[in-house]
């Protein structure tokens, strides 16, 4: 296909894109609520924000039977803190990073730490780690020590696949009456120390 | 200085051929820029379409025509698409849903992954004895946020499932990745 049929092409699914959004907001949100939506997501679209995660907040608050103001004021909350973890991990973040990481900053991790984690991660990128941080976090691992853990993690260069496991595992032994801090820390360092020395037998 | 000033008082001769000379080198230099893109635009010069552009670039122009009406009448047309197929980057995985729920009659998965729409098709569990509800269907690659609503009413998180942080409506969510490892 030659250049100006790909634009087009692409121009095409965009605007298709737009208008099923569009066109779902406006069958589950009343009037006022909708022109209050489309407000925020049009100003994050023009702020290079990720529009997909403001509108489906939009129908999550329709779905579970939230009045208006409160769907708005969760959307527009949503959308400070994208912005705020946008500037964050810089303009090549992807919207997944941006998602959890606005949930991280939410919880209370410290800017410099999800920077610390972002450079940890490298290409391997930011999703899975910023999942697990926040997860831990939610299930009462203290956020220093939390962010600790994931970092060592990242830095020890644990695959994806390994740290969902480790947040199963973890999950598991917490579920089992286990305390949180002491789970996750015993997990994690079996997992650093598996994953320095490859070839002599793990803890 | 005498002889300096009779030799600059000597009329001077031009041979036949010097106007055509510099016409010719006039000719040859580069046209100036404040005429370049004038020139550029008006021009005549054949451009190639193909039939496939051609329809593409009406399609568009269409598009954006209809959506500016919409705008404009601040009305917009109901009908409801499944979100993943707006993303073209996303390659749906099959993502098994488990629920034990031995008095329910009825359950359904809704996430950002369906536009938390109970009624979605693809994602009525479907009961499989001994209050074992379960239902496999398609998740975009990336992070969601999804619960289960037990008899059209009762919202439930996964148990299984890590728990999303963020609370905004007052009923729990749970919260997954899918990667292309899974």
């Amino acid at each position: 296909m030659n250049p100006v049929a790909r634009t087009l092409a692409a121009l095409l699914l965009l605007s298709r894109a737009a208008a099923a959004q569009d066109s779902e907001l406006a069958a589950r949100l009343d009037k006022p609520t909708l022109i209050a939506v489309s407000a925020i997501i049009d100003s994050a679209r023009l702020a290079k924000l990720p529009t997909k995660p403001l509108h489906d907040r939009a129908l999550e608050g329709a779905a579970k039977g939230s009045d208006g103001p409160k769907i708005v004021i969760a959307v527009h909350q949503l959308s400070v803190r994208m912005g705020s973890a946008k500037r964050t991990l810089g303009s090549s973040a992807t919207s997944e990073e941006i998602k959890l990481a606005a949930s991280a900053l939410e919880l209370g991790v410290q800017v410099r730490d999800i920077t610390r984690l972002q450079s940890a991660a490298g290409k391997r990128g930011v999703t899975m780690p910023l999942f697990v941080l926040t997860d831990l976090i939610a299930r009462e691992v203290p956020i220093p020590t939390a962010t600790d853990l994931v970092l060592q993690l990242s830095r020890a260069g644990v695959k994806d696949g390994d740290l969902s496991i480790f947040q199963r595992n973890v999950r598991a032994d917490i579920d089992r009456g286990a305390d949180p801090t002491v789970a996750a820390t015993t997990r994690a360092r079996g997992l650093v120390l598996r994953n320095s020395t490859p070839s002599k037998p793990s803890e | 200085m005498s002889r300096i000033a009779r030799e600059l008082q000597k009329p001077v001769r031009l041979d036949s051929s010097f106007d055509s000379r510099v016409m010719g080198a006039v000719r040859k230099l580069p046209k100036h820029s404040r005429f370049g893109l004038w020139s550029r635009l008006t021009t005549p010069r054949s451009v190639m379409v193909s039939p496939l552009s051609w329809g593409l670039a009406a399609a568009a122009v269409a598009v954006f025509a209809v959506m500016g009406t919409v705008n404009l009448a601040g009305d917009v047309s109901r009908t409801a698409a499944p979100l993943f197929s707006s993303s073209a980057k996303a390659q749906p995985q099959r993502v098994q849903f488990v629920l034990v729920a031995p008095d329910a009659k009825k359950v359904a998965v809704v996430g950002d992954f369906n536009g938390w729409d109970a009624s979605h098709a693809a994602y009525q569990a479907q009961h499989r004895g001994g209050g074992v509800w379960s239902v496999t269907a398609p998740v975009p690659l990336g992070h969601h946020r999804y619960s289960f609503v037990v008899d059209d009413s009762l919202w439930m998180p996964d148990p299984t499932a890590p728990r999303a942080t963020d609370n905004d409506f007052g009923v729990a969510n749970s919260a997954i990745v899918v990667s292309n490892q899974e």
